[in-house]
């Protein structure tokens, strides 16, 4: 039954820099439908995973399925074509473009109907209509945050890898944002959530896994993570 | 003022040629991620090529123009695949290493122009082609049919170019890699195939430049590679590397430079004053005039 509706399946993933081992052994799976939350602190390989998952490093050992098939190694154009996207760490768009640009770099694969998406990701935040001709590095964190969510939509994922969405946003901020994920998971769109505020994070995910140093050391769903004692010590400042 | 006005007109032309140039040098190091600094020596060796057409046909122009062009696509094309290999090797971008590639294939480039082409003498095209006679004469201005052609087929390629990079899906691509290669990569752009579009580009560029730079000095040797080369790189640099639009500017004024010091100081020191200033700038501003774009 489970199997049936897995949508990544995340296998002894290995990956390593150099002499550095970045994941050693890596067990994830999302399944379709689910806002699935990696809790960890600085250098626990989080960034890493999402970014083996959609194809930018090559893992040393391990296995990644996507919809059933193994793309272990396919490169990130290939994987973004087939519904993969992310939203990376420090937003990453490119200050020197206008917003119209970013969003249409997110279609760069399928220019088609390119205008109808653009008026659905201006629908989602309208202020970005406001400032589709302005360029990327005016906007404020929390515009540019929104302006790479639209982007990963521009590319009609079915699974979205969201990296530390919450890095130096103000609070009032975050909760915006963490919205904007749970509106999207209701949409249907199946989220992968990397983020240092675990307690934020769990509140609106299905299930959680915690990383230290490259290993799923703890694992199960928002509930019973938020009540783990270790969770609550390490992570959740209680 | 005469004087002056004709040599402006003079370097307007041969600083489109320079522009041309500098926009295929900078467009490979921006989205192909390669410093190719003999670039200019492989647009020569496509004017020897059409040079040579145009002999084997009896100077039909068409084929020697169609020939010019095409030759430089290919060659740019076929160099592609070293620079790319080098390239995925070394596991990421290593400009350095392009480097050398550029300078051997420079070499190469010369050695076959010495050697393979005309018994190494200096090459001189067609006078129909050249079209040294004048089409209009005011005064001392005697501007020639070839400036003008140059100038203007200079202007249109250029525009063209730059609406292909703001108006089209590659040319956001080639922005979106020139401005960061890693973000660029994870919003999905292919970067290897980008990049061989890059190629394709400046192979078109520079086989437009060939051809014009027929038309402009009617004439060829194996040494002229290498010297537009270094003002290539140098014109390039003082703009700031990879600033486009700095290089439009520095360009046109190099070429601009030059021909008024052709106009006013007796004696072929042109090469000389213009990169003495040239390094003068570079000594005020060594990040380039426009600042770099990398």
């Amino acid at each position: 039954m489970e199997q049936s509706n897995t949508l990544l399946d995340v296998k002894k993933l290995e990956v390593s820099y150099g002499h550095v081992d970045a994941l050693k052994g890596v067990d994830v799976t999302v399944n379709q439908g689910e806002i699935v939350v990696l809790i960890g602190a600085n250098g626990a390989g989080k960034t890493t995973l999402l970014d083996t998952i959609l194809g930018i490093n090559t893992p040393r050992s391990g296995s990644i399925q996507y919809n059933g098939t193994d793309i272990t190694g396919r490169s990130a154009d290939i994987n973004v074509r087939e519904g993969l996207t992310i939203v990376p760490e420090g937003r990453g768009v490119f200050t020197s473009m206008t917003v119209t640009d970013n969003l249409l770099l997110g279609a760069h694969h399928n220019m088609h109907e390119s205008s109808d998406k653009i008026e659905r990701v201006y629908q989602w935040f309208p202020i970005l209509k406001e400032r589709s001709d302005q360029m990327a590095g005016t906007l404020s964190g929390g515009e540019r945050q929104m302006l790479a969510i639209g982007r990963a939509l521009m590319s009609a994922p079915r699974i979205i890898l969201v990296d530390e969405p919450s890095i130096g946003l103000a609070p009032i901020i975050v909760n915006n944002i963490i919205e904007i994920l749970v509106n999207l998971n209701k949409e249907g769109y199946t989220i992968l959530l990397s983020e240092q505020n675990a307690y934020k994070a769990l509140k609106i995910a299905h299930r959680g896994y915690v990383l230290e140093t490259g290993q799923v050391v703890l694992s199960g769903t928002a509930e019973e993570l938020l009540e783990d004692p270790a969770v609550k010590d390490a992570y959740l400042g209680a | 003022m005469e004087v002056f006005i004709a040599q402006v007109i003079n370097g307007l032309s041969l600083g489109s040629v320079y522009v041309l140039l500098v926009t295929g040098f900078n467009l490979l190091l921006l989205v192909a991620l390669i410093i190719h600094f003999s670039y200019p020596q492989v647009v020569v060796l496509s004017m020897y090529i059409s040079w040579t057409v145009m002999n084997l046909t009896g100077n039909n122009i068409i084929l020697g123009i169609l020939a010019g062009i095409l030759s430089s696509i290919i060659l740019n094309m076929a160099m592609a695949p070293i620079f790319q290999r080098v390239m995925r090797n070394r596991g990421q971008v290593d400009i350095n290493s392009t480097l050398v590639i550029s300078m051997a294939i420079g070499m190469i480039v010369t050695d076959i122009l010495s050697h393979g082409f005309n018994r190494g003498f200096p090459i001189s095209f067609s006078e129909t082609l050249a079209g040294n006679q004048s089409s209009l004469t005011i005064g001392l201005i005697n501007i020639s049919q070839g400036q003008v052609y140059t100038l203007v087929v200079g202007i249109i390629g250029v525009s063209a170019f730059f609406w292909l990079l703001y108006k089209t899906r590659s040319g956001r691509a080639f922005r979106a890699i020139a401005e960061d290669p890693s973000g660029a990569k994870q919003v999905g752009i292919p970067l290897l195939r980008t990049g061989l579009a890059s190629y394709a580009l400046t192979g078109l560029l520079g086989g437009v430049t060939a051809v014009l730079l027929a038309v402009l000095l009617g004439s060829a040797s194996p040494g002229l590679g290498e010297q537009v080369a270094h003002k290539v790189l140098a014109v390039s640099i003082i703009a700031g590397l990879g600033n486009l639009a700095g290089g439009l500017v520095v360009g046109l004024g190099l070429g601009i430079m030059e021909a008024l010091i052709q106009g006013y100081v007796a004696g072929s020191w042109s090469n000389a004053i213009a990169f003495i200033i040239l390094l003068v700038v570079m000594l005020i501003k060594p990040r380039g005039v426009f600042g770099m774009k990398l």
